[in-house]
């Protein structure tokens, strides 16, 4: 019954935003054989176009791997992307050990407590003594937390943040479905949430992999409505608390639920105080309930219309108005939502749905926390007592509104085309954003169809991010990572401490905003640090990179790894500007020497050091990324050239022309 | 273009490899342009500091005389009475004492340089600590998705160019949401670190910064090639002094401490002129939910540090004083009673330290109420009764001349309270 309301309300909306209800059926996989790329009209060669494509849709290119977009053909390429089924059993076989991102939400509140409640059931349990809290440097204190937790089962919040970050780095680096990684980054970054919120944290890994990646590359609804029930989300913005006045009269049930269960619990008692402290405790909870309009401003404003979509304060109240009682499924033994548990336990499970609840996975919709007055909001009528429903109305609308196409079709064609993406172009996306409900895949196929796509304009015009920037030079030089977190403290020193970006807005997407001085600096040493394998747990075999033929010269390295890090590039210029300065023979003498007198690896810092992922992949079986480990032995060895080697290619990563895409 | 290519080519190998031989490209430049001349003209110079954790202001500038607090605090209150305690509160006026920790600050206060406000706060009544540092930190206390942080405005309306990439410095890892935005401001956790590395291959560092800044000035990304020249221009600036072995003057002494060590960075930098207005530095340790102690413990041990540390800079400032004024802010103070485990929950008001030479400094600024109950917010936190907005905009107008204030902090139309000098 609820699902046919739900199917009904979406198909109204449909029609009544004139939307052609037939692209449901038209939907296929895959492509059309009438589909091509047009870069030859903008004088691309087919390997130029190939570059471009792995640019735009890549954490960069792998070594060789324009030849297999060649190969492949580059229109099924993409469609095997768009469709991102391509197996990906090596990376699984890394990811396997990343046990704290197979739980559920429910299991990590239970096994990852907040930083004080800790301490608190310790003192509770009379582990450690009250007073003993003075002194939490000391080693004592330390490890009788730290028994503590282990004998509850309980882990540092760190350690789920770590295993988050680490896989984020593989998959990135390793997955065959490169396009849908690409588009998790750019959705998670449209509706960014931070750790750097507490109440949020631990509910982020999940919400990457159960709202974001699985709808990156589906509709536009879908995805809205997965963040806006996702923990992670209703935390952030803290829709969870937010209530309005229930006047439904028709169920005093419900409406008085919690006066009752109030009264029940205190009959029993003879003791009046106690009485008046669960009384005080009531009024306190009753009056810090109320509106928070934190959601429904954010989700008009950054998620679907834009700063100029149209809406006003009172759509945004409305709005509100219209997702109280949105809040979260009680999780964790005496975590938020403890009260709500109790009232929904007293109520009956059989008696939830007759009652209005509606409780999916984490998310659970309270009707006696929900406003159920007749609301109004960009001009929709939603009638007095639509309960849950509308507020998955309100969404659809959101999601199918024409300011909403342009909003995240701009958005879209700034992050893969340049920072000033062509109104033609923007045009046509916002058409068929439009025609096809919202799907994203019809909007990236539209974007690539267009000539616009394939202008020189284009080429070359992103600036990556720090992350892509680092992604992007362990691909290109096909590292070996058995500590993915020493390229996170990296990709901080460079600017992008992702997953901590405080604003709702998240990380803005030009390259202003990252290319600045300090920022700057550390791409340059980055590169150095990478090339000359002074990252920890990143090893790099640049012999073998070139299949172990020696260049003659570091003037020949330069060009050879260039081209190999670079291909289907013009770099002339760089070449003609760097060889002199390799040729100067003394210089070269001066490094080798005292790079032969250098310990050659160096850990980032000693903070730094301790969050290392400990877990060394050795894994000499997997011929594909990892790199068994007497090569890089070997090379060591020989520091003679490989020193200047080192150094040319650490210029070449950290070169103006590596920081764009 | 043509000489500047020649200096690059010049410069080059003496600056990085032997030291600075050459100017900065940025005042070669200043020499041919009226506007840039102005880098020569000291700046004033606005330092704020962050207390995240939120700041117990009752304890750290306590109404001692009033008979609520002392009932309502049985472990923590403590007296301005020399007889009743070896470590009593040190009396600014007959009603408010500051915490014996920070007696460092005794002298600046009774010499008016350093102002106290007391119940300075967000109108926004939340309790959490990301969300008011969140509002704190963007200007905005209703508005979430306010792009920028006020810090970063600040900068935007200084009213002239930036002239070195140092005109917002942060001394964090990561950017602060209060330098969030499009104006010019960096990051830096350590000036050390701000050059082309290689450890122990001096040569190797050489030639890499010389191929740097030769493909960075070639480049066609405009971009990449003007940030690639501030950049190195920044570099060679820092290396005019040597930071790493830095003797504070006056016998400054900066405690061995996290915002001790970012505060003698900024006076490094104010004294190395680098056209730095803005600086911004962190403070932690503020959430003092358990035994935060009296005259001794937890909180004595912060307040310590942060007095200390400021007084530090201040001393190793000297003659540079007049141009700086530093300024503290925490998201939200504490409860009024002390909770079950020797320590304070999440409340309102707080309080805050200005120092400087153009402060309206030795007052307890503000208005605090007795705190009966009736008085109180919620009618158990120390009420809100200056918005954190009036004394920000206040000293940014009167520090650094800046008078946008609906630019600065929209939305917010309140009064100043007279805590910087009117001059």
């Amino acid at each position: 019954m609820k699902a046919k309301i739900k199917y009904l309300s979406v198909t109204l909306l449909i029609i009544s935003y004139s939307l052609v209800f037939f692209s449901f059926l038209d939907e296929q996989q895959g492509v059309s054989a009438a589909y091509k790329f047009p870069y030859k009209k903008a004088g691309l060669t087919e390997r130029q176009a190939a570059a471009h494509l792995l640019n735009r849709f890549t954490y960069g290119a792998t070594p060789s791997q324009i030849d297999v977009v060649v190969k492949t053909g580059m229109e099924k390429w993409f469609a095997q992307q768009l469709d991102a089924a391509m197996p990906d059993d090596t990376l699984n076989q890394l990811l396997d050990k990343f046990d704290d991102l197979k739980l559920s939400n429910a299991q990590i509140a239970n096994v990852f407590p907040k930083g004080g409640q800790v301490v608190r059931m310790a003192i509770k349990d009379g582990v450690i003594n009250k007073d003993s809290v003075k002194n939490t440097d000391k080693k004592e204190y330390k490890d009788q937390i730290a028994a503590y937790m282990q004998q509850k089962g309980l882990k540092p919040e760190q350690e789920l943040f770590r295993q988050f970050i680490n896989q984020k780095i593989l998959r990135a680096t390793y997955t065959n479905n490169q396009l849908q990684e690409v588009l998790t980054d750019f959705w998670f970054n449209h509706f960014n949430v931070s750790i750097t919120k507490n109440d949020c944290a631990v509910f982020i890994p999940n919400f990457e992999r159960d709202a974001i990646r699985p709808n990156a590359l589906g509709k536009f609804d879908a995805l809205l409505l997965a963040t806006a029930k996702s923990p992670a989300m209703l935390y952030y913005l803290d829709n969870f608390s937010s209530s309005g006045i229930n006047t439904n009269t028709n169920q005093p049930a419900l409406a008085n639920m919690r006066m009752r269960f109030a009264s029940q619990q205190m009959a029993g008692m003879g003791d009046t105080a106690r009485k008046t402290q669960i009384l005080n405790k009531l009024n306190q909870a009753k009056k810090a309930q109320g509106l928070n309009e934190n959601y429904a401003r954010e989700v008009m404003e950054l998620h679907t219309l834009g700063v100029d979509g149209g809406y006003t304060q009172q759509d945004v109240t409305q709005g509100a108005k219209v997702l109280t009682g949105w809040t979260i499924y009680p999780m964790g033994e005496d975590g938020y939502g403890a009260a709500i548990k109790k009232l929904m336990d007293r109520a009956g499970a059989d008696k939830l749905d007759q009652l209005g609840f509606v409780h999916e996975g984490d998310f659970l919709f309270v009707p006696n926390r929900h406003d159920n007055s007749e609301k109004t909001v960009l001009g929709k009528h939603f009638e007095a007592g639509g309960g849950y429903q509308e507020g998955v109305q309100l969404l659809e609308m959101l999601a199918h509104h024409p300011s909403t196409a342009r909003f995240i079709c701009q958005k879209i064609a700034v992050r893969f085309v340049n920072d000033h993406p062509p109104k033609s172009l923007i045009d046509k996306m916002v058409k068929t954003f439009l025609q096809k409900d919202g799907s994203i895949r019809e909007v990236l196929l539209t974007m690539t169809a267009a000539p616009e796509f394939w202008t020189a304009d284009a080429l070359r015009d992103k600036t990556k991010s720090p992350f892509e920037l680092a992604i992007s030079s362990v691909r290109g030089l096909d590292a070996a990572i058995s500590q993915p977190y020493q390229l996170f403290n990296w990709i901080n020193k460079m600017g992008q401490k992702m997953y901590y970006y405080q604003a709702p807005t998240g990380f803005p997407d030009k390259g202003q905003y990252w290319i600045n001085t300090g920022a700057l600096l550390n791409r340059m040493n980055f590169g150095l640090a990478l090339a000359a394998n002074r990252i920890p747990g990143i090893k790099v075999d640049l012999a073998a990179l070139n299949n172990h033929h020696e260049p003659e010269s570091a003037a020949a390295a330069l060009v050879t790894y260039s081209k190999l890090i670079m291909p289907e590039r013009n770099l002339d210029q760089t070449i003609k500007r760097l060889t002199p300065l390799l040729a100067a023979p003394d210089l070269t003498k001066k490094i080798e020497d005292a790079s032969s007198k250098t310990v050659p690896v160096v850990p980032l810092n000693q903070a730094s050091q301790k969050m290392v992922f400990t877990d060394d992949a050795k894994k000499k079986g997997d011929k594909n990324s990892m790199q068994p480990d007497n090569t890089y032995v070997a090379m060591q060895s020989r520091p003679g050239n490989n020193s200047m080697l080192a150094q040319v290619v650490g210029v070449i990563i950290g070169s103006p022309e590596f920081q764009r895409r | 273009m043509t000489s500047r290519r020649g200096f690059l080519k010049a410069g080059g190998l003496a600056l990085f490899g032997i030291g600075l031989g050459g100017v900065p490209a940025f005042i070669a430049e200043a020499a041919a342009s009226v506007k840039k001349q102005e880098l020569y003209k000291k700046k004033k110079v606005l330092v704020c500091i962050f207390q995240r954790g939120a700041m117990d202001g009752l304890m750290a500038v306590t109404p001692f005389t009033d008979e609520y607090l002392q009932a309502a605090r049985p472990t923590l209150f403590m007296s301005a009475a020399k007889s009743s305690s070896s470590n009593p509160l040190i009396d600014l006026d007959g009603h408010f004492g500051l915490h014996p920790a920070m007696n460092a600050f005794e002298p600046l206060f009774r010499d008016k340089r350093l102002a106290i406000v007391h119940g300075i706060g967000s109108p926004n009544n939340t309790r959490s600590h990301f969300d008011a540092q969140d509002y704190m930190e963007s200007g905005t206390p209703f508005n979430k998705g306010t792009s920028s942080g006020w810090l970063n405005r600040a900068v935007g309306l200084l009213g002239h160019d930036a002239a070195t990439p140092f005109q917002g410095v942060s001394l964090t890892s990561a950017m602060p949401r209060s330098f969030y935005g499009d104006n010019p401001s960096v990051a830096i956790s350590n000036l050390q670190d701000f050059t082309i590395q290689m450890r122990g291959n001096p040569a190797g560092a050489n030639m890499a910064a010389r191929s740097f800044e030769d493909l960075y000035d070639q480049t066609s990304s405009g971009l990449l090639k003007q940030t690639g020249k501030e950049s190195f221009d920044a570099v060679k600036m820092l290396q005019k002094t040597d930071t790493k072995n830095y003797q504070p003057a006056n016998n400054a002494v900066y405690p061995n401490t996290a915002l001790g060590n970012s505060l003698k960075q900024i006076a490094q930098l104010i004294k190395m002129d680098v056209g730095m207005e803005v600086a911004f530095a962190e403070s932690g340790g503020w959430d003092t939910h358990f035994n935060q102690g009296a005259a001794t413990g937890i909180f004595a041990r912060n307040v310590t540090d942060l007095s200390s540390s400021m007084v530090a800079l201040w001393t190793d400032l000297g003659t540079y004083q007049d141009d700086v004024t530093v300024m503290t802010m925490t998201e939200f103070g504490r409860t009024v009673k002390q909770n079950g485990t020797g320590g304070t929950d999440h409340g309102r008001g707080s309080c805050n330290f200005i120092l400087g030479n153009d402060v309206n400094g030795g007052l307890v600024h503000g208005n605090v109420q007795p705190l009966a109950v009736e008085n109180l917010e919620d009618g158990r936190d120390l009420a809100v009764t200056t918005d954190f907005r009036s004394v920000f905009s206040e000293v940014a107008d009167k520090h650094l001349k800046i008078n946008n204030d609906h630019v600065l902090f929209p939305d917010w139309k309140g009064s100043k309270i007279g805590v910087m000098k009117s001059t």
